[in-house]
């Protein structure tokens, strides 16, 4: 009787080793992939199965890697590209950071999509690769590595950790048919919301759109962003600085949906509002987003979306490659793929994605370029050329902290 | 069964509905409709978007077997474990009974986040992290409890007599269990299983933290789209693992209905063979 129970056990124990992953390759000489020619990474890359972590949570953009990445992948360089979705970027530093505490050297994180705060927490904790960027070719050929927005991600020294990906940046959207003349500043807006009581909310920091959209308050109420390039423990008398912040806030609050008892809690709850007329406006950090919703027919053919005349925040997301990633040659491979002119092209497009590119335009060749500029990016998107000229920095995670945790204080308590 | 009053079973009915039926309603509708905006009570346009992707993507029949495969597994072995610790401390004195109770229940009240972050770095270490195997060990913790709970009432409900009676007429210990013990806590461990099966299909933040993506169970796929804001494809996933949930408890009702048919017949046929 005693046996039994063990011998169960052991049963049930051997057969799920037998179907759990097996740990293959090894990662001893991989740094040598940092200065190997790319013949030889492509060769080492053969056969490798390249998992991706990313955010799972639309289906355009898994579909876009399912159907119009991963079969390219394996037909052009023999890679097995396998998407994992994941809830949120940060899990993806929590279990690395545990992998780390664990000693574990073969993860079978390849590529992950990061950038700004957990994009620093990886580089703070060693958590990413090497410098890798100047080993791909597409990024060689096609980026200018020295524009700021390639260069820095959200104030953070990018120094090769992580190859850029795409654009995004802040947009306001309404309904056409509702409001003709959407506000264009922070001073119309809060002229708007008094006007109509109700229509406007954003999503509660530290949501990461409206977390957003505090920061515009900023820039605006405070003098322009050029002050907060510095590091935040630098300026001194921060706090009064922020002050015309939070009282623009305070006193746009009795007019917000609900009277601003509440705000909604992510930018989802928040679009679900817009998408069922309770409120007239809201905001995305995907300039493609409202239009791809049209499509799903989720929000009304009448959507627009539309900047701030003083500009609005840009920021750009990256593709980057763990400390223990097992198959390296097969992430670098892929990366460089995913950053060609015919694969950012294709998720230039709303059907696809609606992803601005990371490459710059003036150095594709005349046919790429056209090819780029012949993407319908759908009425709800405004043009390359319009978002391009209008974008703010972004400021570095020490404010974006501080700016959160001050909003809990100084907005939602009051 | 006939003679029920009939304005209990026309409650019974409403209640059913009202907190049964009616929830599925606006999943089914969300998950098929085209834009779906106030103040239309049933959506304008339709659309076959959500279940497209949902059911022609790979990933969400792979999902499902896994979910099942670990569901079953944590339940046969929560069955090893629970049989012989609710025999135990049911009906043998043991010190410090209330102990052992608290720390079999224990991961119903604590929440399974906190040890989840202690097991994780263990299992890293010891490689189970990524596998089958330590998701399954990692949802033992919380079903665990309910299959236990199952049992012991099973065991109270047994007195030692019938084993006594069984081992006068000279039966040893394993046809005593298998005759005598088994069959009396039949009903136990279906209600323990049944539960156990629908908490370890449920599990998110378990399986994503040990199975750190590359175990992937519908929870898994389904969380990103809630979070994400796709009604549709949330709905259709939500429908898709309400349906196999159900199946999983209907298979096994009727898999328990069978046992008993065949005891029957078999009992019934050695009654005829000797008096």
């Amino acid at each position: 009787m005693k046996r039994y129970p063990i011998t169960a056990f052991s049963i049930v124990a051997l057969t799920l080793s037998a179907c759990s992953s097996e740990e293959a390759s090894e990662s001893s000489d991989a740094d040598s992939l940092l200065t190997d020619d790319w013949k030889v990474i492509q060769e080492a890359a053969q056969g490798q199965e390249v998992n991706m972590y990313m955010w799972g949570g639309n289906d355009n953009i898994n579909n876009y890697l399912d159907e119009w990445v991963a079969p390219r992948m394996k037909e052009q360089h023999g890679i097995e590209l396998n998407r994992v979705p994941m809830n949120d970027a940060q899990d993806i530093i929590n279990q690395l950071l545990d992998e780390k505490t664990a000693g574990k050297t073969d993860g079978s994180m390849d590529i992950v999509w990061i950038n700004g705060e957990n994009f620093k927490a990886a580089k703070d904790n060693g958590l990413l690769w090497g410098d890798f960027t100047g080993q791909l070719p597409n990024f060689n050929d096609y980026v200018d590595a020295a524009a700021p927005e390639v260069s820095e991600d959200f104030g953070e020294p990018v120094e090769g950790l992580e190859a850029p990906w795409g654009k995004a940046q802040f947009v306001f959207v309404h309904d056409e048919a509702q409001y003709e003349t959407p506000p264009k500043s922070m001073d119309e807006l809060a002229d708007w919301v008094k006007e109509h009581p109700g229509q406007f909310t954003y999503p509660a920091p530290p949501d990461f759109t409206g977390s957003a959209f505090v920061r515009h308050v900023l820039y605006e109420t405070t003098g322009g962003h050029e002050q907060y390039q510095q590091p935040a423990a630098e300026i001194e008398d921060l706090e009064q600085r922020l002050e015309p912040m939070w009282q623009y806030l305070n006193s746009i609050e009795p007019y917000l949906w609900r009277e601003g008892e509440t705000y909604p809690e992510s930018l989802a709850k928040q679009d679900q509002l817009f998408a069922s007329g309770e409120i007239g406006m809201t905001m995305s950090y995907d300039p493609a987003l409202a239009a791809s919703e049209v499509l799903k027919g989720r929000f009304p053919e009448s959507t627009r979306t539309y900047l701030l005349d003083g500009g609005t925040l840009a920021n750009t997301h990256f593709l980057s490659i763990p400390f223990n990633a097992s198959d390296k040659a097969g992430a670098l491979v892929a990366i460089n793929e995913l950053m060609s002119p015919a694969a950012q092209t294709a998720k230039l497009s709303p059907e696809n994605w609606g992803d601005l590119t990371a490459l710059d335009l003036e150095k594709l060749s005349p046919e790429e370029q056209q090819a780029m500029n012949e993407v319908d990016l759908g009425e709800a998107t405004l043009s390359i050329e319009e978002l391009e000229q209008n974008r703010l920095p972004e400021l570095s995670s020490d404010y974006i902290d501080i700016i959160e945790k001050g909003w809990t204080e100084h907005v939602a308590k009051e | 069964m006939k003679k029920h009053p009939r304005f209990l079973s026309l409650f019974l009915f409403i209640g059913v509905f009202i907190f049964v039926i009616v929830p599925f309603v606006p999943l089914i509708l969300t998950s098929l409709s085209f834009g779906w905006r106030w103040p239309d009570v049933v959506p304008q346009a339709w659309s076959l978007r959500a279940w497209e992707y949902v059911v022609n993507d790979g990933r969400t029949w792979q999902a499902v077997g896994i979910s099942l495969w670990i569901a079953l597994i944590v339940t046969a072995i929560n069955i090893v474990l629970a049989v012989p610790a609710a025999n135990a401390l049911m009906r043998y004195r043991v010190r410090g009974r209330w102990l052992f109770e608290a720390i079999i229940f224990a991961p119903i009240i604590i929440p399974p986040f906190i040890s989840v972050m202690g097991i994780h770095l263990t299992f890293l270490r010891l490689g189970l992290t990524e596998t089958v195997l330590g998701v399954v060990l990692a949802h033992i913790a919380p079903t665990l409890p309910y299959m236990f709970r199952a049992v012991m009432i099973s065991y109270q409900t047994l007195s030692t007599d019938w084993e006594d009676q069984a081992r006068m007429l000279g039966a040893g210990a394993m046809p005593r269990f298998f005759h005598v013990v088994l069959p009396h806590l039949l009903p136990g461990i279906l209600a323990g299983a049944s539960l156990s099966v629908l908490i370890s299909l449920s599990q998110y933040l378990i399986t994503f933290i040990i199975g750190a993506g590359q175990v992937v169970t519908l929870p898994i796929l389904l969380f990103p789209f809630i979070s994400g804001g796709d009604p549709g494809i949330a709905s259709a996933y939500s429908l898709l693992y309400a349906v196999i949930a159900i199946l999983a408890l209907i298979i096994m009702d009727a898999a328990l209905k069978r046992y008993y048919q065949m005891n029957k017949a078999s009992q019934n046929q050695s009654k005829g063979v000797k008096p």
